[in-house]
């Protein structure tokens, strides 16, 4: 096994163990959290992102780590976030979560498995249609909000308050607080 | 007095559930690079379509931009399907083929719900393969670099799920408070 491989296992098992341990496998938190009735999923998903910028900030000023930002194309992104959005509050799963799910041994997250498998299949049969069509004509490149603030501290800064700002919002509007 | 909810959850906590998280994150980019799920479904894909049909993988622009089985990718949602596993059966509550709040909506039947989730997971995963990424590959790799599709498509998959799930299950789910 190359050290790949090792390093992408042992970072599925630990990712995948903490997300069922937050309950994010939970399709019935997950229905519950869309619904505005449990808040720990989505602050538990807002925080990690906070979190994880900060520590990136850190690696960067190492010299550690790779980093790849991924266009924005405002109709293949947008078309794509509308569709995943239906997908996802019906069934409750999205992709990583199907994995750490199915491995939990719950049924229903295996057939969300396999019609994942289904659905990647077909886009990938459609690609070389769909994205000269819907996502390179509207595609404006891997902006970020450096782009925008000019220094990447301020952008982290302004992702902070915004991420806490919607940490604060669930904490008022979602029914119970946290999964104690 | 017991009241209702003073039994501890055996779920953790958002906050430290979040820290243990980003330290797994941060550790992916030193590592490796963004996290990503859903390109492992193609990864998977590919794998399996090399060996019955090689020209096609071969011919692919989408098969050819992601590796194949013997990949970091890969091996992460592997991983992923171990980590579930071994959390689950190191934890008190049983996992069920139907979440409560679904039976309580449309019934017992599995064959309804399998349905479901398979028209969803068809969904999600042709919509991250537009998109380049999931929840994971896209919304928090991408919000974590501050790229701005990451937030884009963040704020529309949950405006959306939120209003998917509410014309799904309405009210169910409100009464047991």
């Amino acid at each position: 096994m190359t050290s790949e491989i090792v390093l992408g296992l042992l970072s599925g098992i630990a990712f995948g163990f903490v997300i069922q341990r937050v309950g994010a496998t939970n399709a019935d938190k997950m229905a519950k959290a869309h619904l505005m009735i449990e808040a720990a999923i989505p602050k538990f998903m807002l925080m990690a992102v906070i979190l994880s910028a900060i520590g990136l900030f850190g690696l960067q000023i190492a010299g550690i780590g790779r980093t790849q930002v991924l266009p924005t194309s405002l109709v293949a992104t947008g078309l794509a976030g509308l569709l995943f959005g239906i997908g996802w509050g019906l069934c409750g799963y999205c992709p990583g979560t199907t994995w750490a799910a199915a491995g939990e041994g719950r049924m229903d997250a295996i057939f969300a498995l396999i019609g994942g498998l289904a659905g990647a299949a077909l886009f990938a049969h459609l690609h070389e249609v769909l994205i000269p069509l819907l996502y390179e004509p509207t595609n404006v490149g891997q902006i970020t909000l450096v782009d925008w603030t000019g220094s990447t501290p301020l952008s982290i800064l302004l992702l902070t308050v915004v991420f806490g700002g919607c940490i604060a919002v669930i904490n008022r509007l979602w029914d119970k607080k946290d999964n104690a | 007095m017991n009241k209702k909810n003073s039994t501890p959850s055996p779920y953790w906590r958002w906050l430290p559930g979040a820290f243990a998280l980003a330290g797994i994150i941060v550790f992916i980019f030193a590592t490796f690079g963004p996290p990503a799920s859903s390109s492992g479904f193609v990864s998977t894909l590919k794998g399996a379509l090399e060996i019955a049909f090689p020209d096609y993988v071969a011919s692919k622009a989408h098969y050819i931009m992601i590796p194949d089985t013997g990949s970091w990718l890969f091996a992460f949602v592997l991983g992923m399907a171990i980590g579930g596993f071994v959390a689950a059966r190191t934890f008190i509550i049983p996992v069920r083929d139907v979440p409560e709040i679904w039976e309580k909506r449309f019934g017992k039947s599995r064959a309804k719900r399998f349905a479901a989730t398979f028209a969803g997971g068809f969904i999600i995963l042709f919509a991250s393969r537009l998109a380049g990424g999931c929840t994971l590959g896209l919304f928090i790799s991408g919000s974590t670099q501050l790229a701005i599709s990451g937030l884009y498509f963040g704020v529309l998959i949950f405006a959306i799920a939120m209003l998917t799930a509410r014309i799904i299950y309405g009210n169910t789910g409100k009464e047991e408070q």
